[in-house]
């Protein structure tokens, strides 16, 4: 790989996503170093968009695992299709085959039902971008699990034999710190932060996703955004309903903020209604930036 | 002149982040080193970000980062300049989220304005002859170490909701197939069974009993012990909430109030005895006597208190022996336990001690996080 940290910049941009060079350089080593990369930040910064991005941007296919409580390694990896085996025996039944032959034929491929990890590890043609979402929400075994399916990229099926990956693929987990990771899997990522947009981020962010927005109306709605996050909120808008929000004013045709029109579409950026309440009084009290009561 | 001596700067970095107690292997050295010589050393902000990205693994760990790279890498003359070049996206404190071991809580009132030395020097207040009537304003405490509290108790009510037990339920996938409904069920196929049935164990629910002790002794803490019962009951585990001092009150309901500052307004109004003096064993043998459906075997019962007790210690000790039989186990944490050179003489805790499952200390973020070892055990 030639390309720097500047072209990769502008290919992201071309993708339509405002990278920094934080950014740059993180997904940049994820490619030259083979190594998984931990993102972490609040909700809504963009960092599964980061993995859609790159899979576009490369070409290739996203296979994306999102994680919850319970997820277990036949949901993950793979499981045999039960009904398909089932069926198939009592065909077979009739042809009078031995068991033998019948037993190879049901563990073969066609009756292999292949989750996510799998999917990216037996991936024919270009490496794939592999997403576990939001890792934090599974439980501790599972990622002792993960951990050993990312280091060897090869996983054993006792029927079948070993599956190993042509092309490793470039893995991308995301995760919103409800919970620490385990140390093990923190030492073998790359590391990425990302936090709420500056000011100058986040209008370059509106400016590329919604151009509908004149520079009037973007110019209000990120402030006001940024103006939000800095009140105490349980539930902190991140860029993503910042874009919400700018697309529903689109729509409405508005071509300017007033206390009436953020007031009938808060709905948009605040989720949460004690952080409703909260914005209200705001507005009443004539406190947001860029907005007469 | 630094790509010369590029692989030994790495190196002493590395090695002063694992210093600062960082995760930073061998490996780690290699692969920095690999990524800036396929990066190339066009500008210093892209050495920095490439070094951070490779080195660090916890937006905490950044301040600690940027001081050693800094130290490590910039032209002294020129320092200042450099640094202005680095991001300003790293997280706002990171202080804030309590990785420091040592900041205790009673550090975190000293900036309150508080008096910060805790109980020892303090004079004790005498028992039921003052019921102290101050009505506390705790609604104007500190908000991120709170926060913090809140959060692992969050994640501690998690985990203990999710653990397994021996029984099994039905479920619509799960770790094990259910033969018997599965053949129930393929009775209509003609005895094909082509749907299956799962079972999964049942999680088991750990019940909690907390009994958090509000005598002025205890002034300095209380206020974030209540935080954090008031973070794992909004949760799924089962958590009844007491407070005493001189007297037993139950605040289940006062806690479940939302948000934090109107359980607060309440537990302010109800609870008239705060910062009197403690009667624990009195305290503890009312709760026996009117909450002992509360306590059975999957209970864990954890009293919060520094001890100091004023009442009769043989009576502590013998209610302590008869919930010790009913519970799961009986914890019992001490803020004081905390401060260097603190023995758990008092006569109070002389009695209590034989009858405890755990004695820990409560006085910090780090001894916050140690409890969920306690509690899942």
């Amino acid at each position: 790989m030639t390309e720097g940290i500047p072209q990769l910049l502008a290919r992201l941009e071309r993708e339509a996503y405002v990278a920094d060079p934080a950014i740059a350089t993180s997904v940049h080593l994820a490619m030259i170093l083979e190594k998984p990369l931990l993102i972490e930040g609040p909700a809504g910064v963009g960092k599964t968009e980061i993995a859609k991005v790159l899979a576009s941007m490369l070409q290739t296919e996203l296979i994306r695992l999102q994680c919850y409580e319970g997820l277990d390694a036949s949901t993950a990896l793979y499981e045999w299709n039960y009904a398909k085996q089932l069926l198939h025996i009592r065909l077979q039944e009739k042809e009078g085959k031995s068991a033998a032959e019948a037993e190879a034929q049901i563990f073969s491929e066609p009756f292999l039902l292949k989750r996510p990890l799998l999917q990216a590890i037996a991936h024919a043609g270009r490496a794939p971008v592999l997403l576990v979402d939001e890792i934090d929400r599974s439980d501790e075994e599972f990622e002792a699990f993960l951990l050993e399916i990312l280091s060897d990229f090869q996983v054993s099926v006792p029927e079948l034999g070993t599956i190993k990956a042509t092309q490793r693929p470039l893995v991308i987990l995301t995760s919103n710190r409800s919970r620490e990771l385990s140390d093990a899997l923190r030492r073998r990522c790359l590391y990425l932060w990302i936090d709420h947009p500056s000011l100058e981020k986040e209008l370059a962010i509106v400016r590329r996703k919604v151009p509908g927005a004149g520079e009037a109306l973007t110019n209000q709605i990120v402030a006001l955004a940024q103006h939000l996050r800095r009140l105490k909120l349980a539930k902190v808008p991140g860029v993503s309903e910042t874009l919400d929000w700018a697309a529903a004013l689109v729509a409405l045709h508005a071509s300017v903020l007033g206390p009436q029109l953020v007031a009938e579409t808060l709905g948009c950026l605040i989720k949460d209604e004690g952080d409703l309440r909260k914005v209200r009084a705001e507005i009443e009290a004539g406190r947001l930036a860029g907005i007469g009561a | 002149m630094i790509e010369e001596g590029l692989p030994g700067a790495v190196v002493k970095l590395c090695r002063g982040l694992r210093e600062r107690g960082l995760l930073v292997t061998t490996a780690h050295a290699t692969d920095a080193v690999r990524a800036l010589r396929e990066l190339g050393l066009q500008s210093k902000s892209q050495v920095y970000f490439a070094l951070r990205c490779v080195l660090t693994s916890a937006p905490e760990e950044f301040a600690i980062f940027d001081e050693l790279f800094w130290q490590l890498f910039a032209v002294p003359k020129t320092a200042k300049n450099q640094r202005s070049e680095a991001p300003r996206d790293a997280p706002r404190d990171p202080e804030d989220r309590g990785e420091k071991g040592p900041a205790s809580l009673s550090s975190f009132i000293d900036q309150a304005g508080g008096d910060g030395e805790p109980a020892e020097d303090e004079e004790l207040p005498a028992a039921s002859d003052q019921l102290s009537q101050g009505k506390k304003d705790f609604a104007s405490f500190g908000d991120a170490e709170l926060e913090e509290i809140e959060r692992i108790a969050r994640r501690l009510a998690r985990k203990l909701a999710a653990r397994p037990s021996r029984r099994w339920k039905a479920a619509r996938r799960g770790a094990r197939i259910d033969l018997r409904r599965t053949v129930r069920r393929s009775l209509g196929n003609g005895a094909e069974p082509l749907e299956l049935c799962f079972r999964r164990k049942k999680p088991r629910k750990t019940r909690i009993v907390a009994l958090c002790d509000v005598s002025g002794s205890m002034d300095l803490y209380s206020r974030f012990l209540l935080q954090f019962l008031y973070g794992l009951q909004g949760s799924v585990a089962r958590v009844e909430s007491f407070v005493f001092a001189t007297d037993l009150r139950r605040i289940t309901e006062l806690l479940r109030e939302r948000p934090y500052a109107n359980a607060l307004r309440g537990l302010s109004a109800q609870v008239t005895d705060w910062s009197g003096g403690t009667r624990i064993g009195a305290c503890l043998a009312a709760f026996n006597a009117d909450f002992e459906h509360l306590v059975d075997g999957r209970t864990v019962v954890v009293i919060l208190s520094d001890g100091w007790d004023t009442g009769d210690p043989e009576q502590l000790g013998a209610e302590l022996a008869v919930l010790k039989l009913r519970s799961r186990r009986v914890l019992w944490l001490n803020p004081l336990l905390g401060s260097p050179g603190y023995e758990p003489l008092t006569q109070g805790m002389q009695a209590a001690l034989p009858h405890l499952s755990v004695f820990a200390p409560a006085h910090n973020l780090a001894s916050l996080r140690a409890l969920e070892r306690h509690l899942l055990a």
